[in-house]
C-alpha cells in the first residue's frame, strides 16, 4: 500500500472509525489489538475534548460534565483540527450551539461560549506598546477634530442580550450569582490585556458606540457629534476628551494617526 | 553539536519558580507549538527565561512523514520564533500527524521501509534548508507496527539521518516502551544508532497497561529506563539530556531531583 494511502485509510479510521486498515498492523491477530488501536482512536478525541475543556471551563459547568462531555463529543466528530496547536481548536462553539439548541437558553450558551473564547483570545493576541498621555498630549490642538485611532491587537468588544458575562463572572466569584442563564438586558463589554494580565469592563452604550466609532477608523470630530446626540453639545468635547483619557489610562490605544 | 548538559521540559507552571529561583538547570526545552502565538503570557516568560538559560524547542506539528506537502505557514512561524529565541536547535518527531489538511494531535507512526526513507529524505533536507540549520529528528512511541516494515526502527532512523544529514533526538523512555511494545532488545537499539547524529536525549516516565505501555509522560522515570540511560551514556559519553513531564506535573525540585539522578549516572558513567 502507497504511503499516501496508508495514512488516508489509517486517518479515517481514527476520524470515523471506519474498518479496513487493520490488516496492516503486525498485531491485529493480538488480544490488544483493539486496546492498542484505541490509544490512536480514543486518544484524538480526549486531546480534543481536553482542549475544548481548557478553553470553555464555564461553559463546561454551567452545562453540567455530562452534558458538555456529550455536546464536545458531537463537536468534534464533526469537525477535525485544522490547526498545528491544540490551542486555536474550539473557535465556533458557540455556532455549534446556537445551532443546537435554537432556544433562548441555546443562545445565552452559544453567548457564553463566545465570550470564553474572546478571553482566550484576548490571552495570547499579539503585544504590542500602548501610548502614553505625554505622545497624546504633543498633538497641537488643532489637530484633534481630525485625530483618528489606532487600538491594541489585543482589545475586542462584546455586545451580548443574555446575562453570560454575569453568569462568567459569577462561576469565578466575581458577583453573585443571577438565578438562571438567559436573556437579559443588552449590555456591552470590553476585553484587553495589560502585560500578561487579561481585563474587561462593561461600558455605557455611548461608549459603546464611540468605540466602534473609533475603531473603524472615523475622527474624533465623528466621534464628538456621536456623543452630542447623548449629552447636551457644549458638553460633547469633554466628554468624547474623557472617554478617550479613560483609554489611554487603561493602556487601550496604540498610536492616533489623521483622518484622510 | 554542543553539550548542553542537564535540561528540562519548559512548563508554565514552572515559569514563576524558574524565575524567581533561577534552579541549577543547564537548558529548558520549549515546546514549540505553544509559543506560535502572537503574544500575551507564553512569550513573555519564554523571553525572559531564555535571557537566563539556553533554550532548546521541541514541537510536534511539523509532520514531516505525511504525504500531504510541508505546511509553509508552521514553517514560517517556526523560523520567526527561532529568529527571537535563538535556540540551540530545533527537533521534531520521526512521525505524520495527520493528513489532507487535518491535524491528528498525534504522533502517528510510520512505515520502516524504503520507500518511507524516499519521502521523508528531501522533506528533512526542505526543512534543514528553510531553517538554515540540521535538525534533530526524534523516535517515537508506538502502539501498532506495519506489516510492510523492511527494517528496524533503529535501522530506520540510522538510514534517514545519514541521508538527510539530520540529528537525532534519542528518546531513552521510548526506545523502552517501543521495546516492550513490540518486542526487542533495547540494547539492540542504544547500540544500533549512529551515536555521531545523537544531538539530545529524552527521558520520561510512562504508564504501563496490562500488555503495553503508553507514553504519557505523567509520573517519574522508571528504573529500567534508567539502567537504559546508563547504558547510552556508557555508549554515548556526554550528550544533552532532559526530562519530559507533561501531566501530573510536580513541584520544580521534584523534577530537579530526577535531574539529579541524571547527572549522576552520566558522571559515573564518565569515571567508569
Amino acid at each position: 500500500m502507497l504511503l499516501h494511502d496508508l495514512q488516508r485509510r489509517f486517518q479515517e479510521r481514527i476520524l470515523s472509525r471506519k474498518s479496513g486498515i487493520e490488516p496492516v498492523f503486525n498485531e491485529i491477530q493480538d488480544d490488544d489489538f483493539d486496546a492498542r488501536l484505541d490509544t490512536y482512536v480514543g486518544g484524538y478525541r480526549t486531546r480534543l475534548a481536553e482542549a475544548l475543556e481548557a478553553t470553555y471551563p464555564v461553559l463546561k459547568t454551567t452545562l453540567g460534565a455530562n452534558v458538555f462531555s456529550r455536546e464536545m463529543r458531537l463537536y468534534l466528530e464533526a469537525r477535525p483540527s485544522r490547526y498545528f496547536s491544540v490551542r486555536h481548536y474550539g473557535a465556533d462553539v458557540a455556532d455549534y450551539l446556537a445551532q443546537r439548541y435554537r432556544t433562548p437558553r441555546g443562545a445565552s450558551l452559544a453567548d457564553l461560549a463566545r465570550w470564553e473564547w474572546l478571553l482566550a483570545d484576548v490571552f495570547d493576541a499579539a503585544d504590542d506598546d500602548a501610548l502614553t498621555v505625554a505622545a497624546l498630549a504633543a498633538v497641537a490642538p488643532a489637530d484633534w477634530p481630525g485625530l483618528t485611532f489606532i487600538f491594541r491587537t489585543c482589545m475586542r468588544r462584546f455586545a451580548t442580550s443574555t446575562n453570560a458575562v454575569e453568569c462568567w463572572r459569577a462561576a469565578n466569584g466575581l458577583r453573585a450569582k443571577p438565578r438562571r442563564l438567559g436573556a437579559a438586558r443588552p449590555s456591552h463589554w470590553l476585553l484587553w490585556r495589560r502585560g500578561t494580565t487579561t481585563h474587561f469592563r462593561s461600558t455605557t452604550v455611548l461608549e459603546a458606540d464611540a468605540l466602534n466609532l473609533a475603531s473603524a477608523g472615523m475622527s474624533f470630530a465623528a466621534i464628538c457629534e456621536r456623543v452630542a446626540q447623548s449629552v447636551p453639545a457644549s458638553e460633547a468635547a469633554l466628554r468624547a476628551a474623557s472617554l478617550l483619557r479613560t483609554w489611554i489610562g487603561e493602556e487601550l490605544i496604540v498610536d492616533v494617526g489623521a483622518a484622510r | 553539536m554542543k553539550n548542553l548538559g542537564f535540561g528540562l521540559g519548559l512548563r508554565p507552571e514552572h515559569y514563576d519558580a524558574i524565575l524567581a529561583e533561577r534552579p541549577p538547570v543547564d537548558f529548558f526545552e520549549a515546546l514549540t507549538e505553544n509559543y506560535l502565538v502572537p503574544g500575551g503570557k507564553a512569550p513573555h516568560y519564554l523571553q525572559r527565561i531564555r535571557a537566563d538559560y539556553p533554550v532548546v524547542l521541541h514541537g510536534v506539528s511539523l509532520s514531516i512523514g505525511s504525504t500531504q506537502p510541508l505546511d509553509p505557514a508552521y514553517l514560517k512561524a517556526l523560523k520567526a520564533l527561532a529568529r527571537r529565541i535563538e535556540p540551540a536547535w530545533i527537533s521534531d518527531h520521526l512521525c505524520w500527524t495527520g493528513t489532507d489538511g487535518i491535524n491528528l494531535h498525534d504522533l502517528l507512526p510510520l512505515p520502516y521501509t524504503e520507500s518511507a526513507l524516499q519521502h521523508l529524505v528531501p522533506r528533512v533536507q526542505a526543512v534543514q534548508d528553510f531553517m538554515g540549520a540540521r535538525i534533530l529528528v526524534e523516535n517515537v512511541s508506538s502502539y501498532l507496527s506495519y506489516q510492510s516494515s523492511e527494517m528496524t526502527e533503529w535501522e530506520f532512523l540510522t538510514e534517514l539521518s545519514e541521508r538527510a544529514d539530520c540529528l537525532l533526538l534519542l528518546d531513552v523512555n521510548n526506545v523502552y516502551v517501543n521495546s516492550v511494545n513490540h518486542r526487542f532488545d533495547p540494547n539492540a537499539f542504544i547500540e544500533g544508532v549512529p551515536i555521531e547524529r545523537v544531538a539530545q536525549i529524552h527521558l520520561a516516565g510512562h504508564e504501563r497497561q496490562e500488555t503495553f505501555i503508553i507514553d504519557t509522560h505523567d509520573a517519574p522515570i522508571i528504573d529500567p529506563v534508567w539502567e537504559l540511560y546508563r547504558r547510552t551514556c556508557r555508549r554515548m559519553g556526554g550528550v544533552s539530556a532532559m526530562i519530559e513531564r507533561d501531566a501530573n506535573i510536580p513541584p520544580l525540585h521534584e523534577l530537579l531531583a530526577e535531574l539529579d539522578i541524571a547527572r549522576g549516572i552520566t558522571a559515573l558513567q564518565a569515571a567508569a
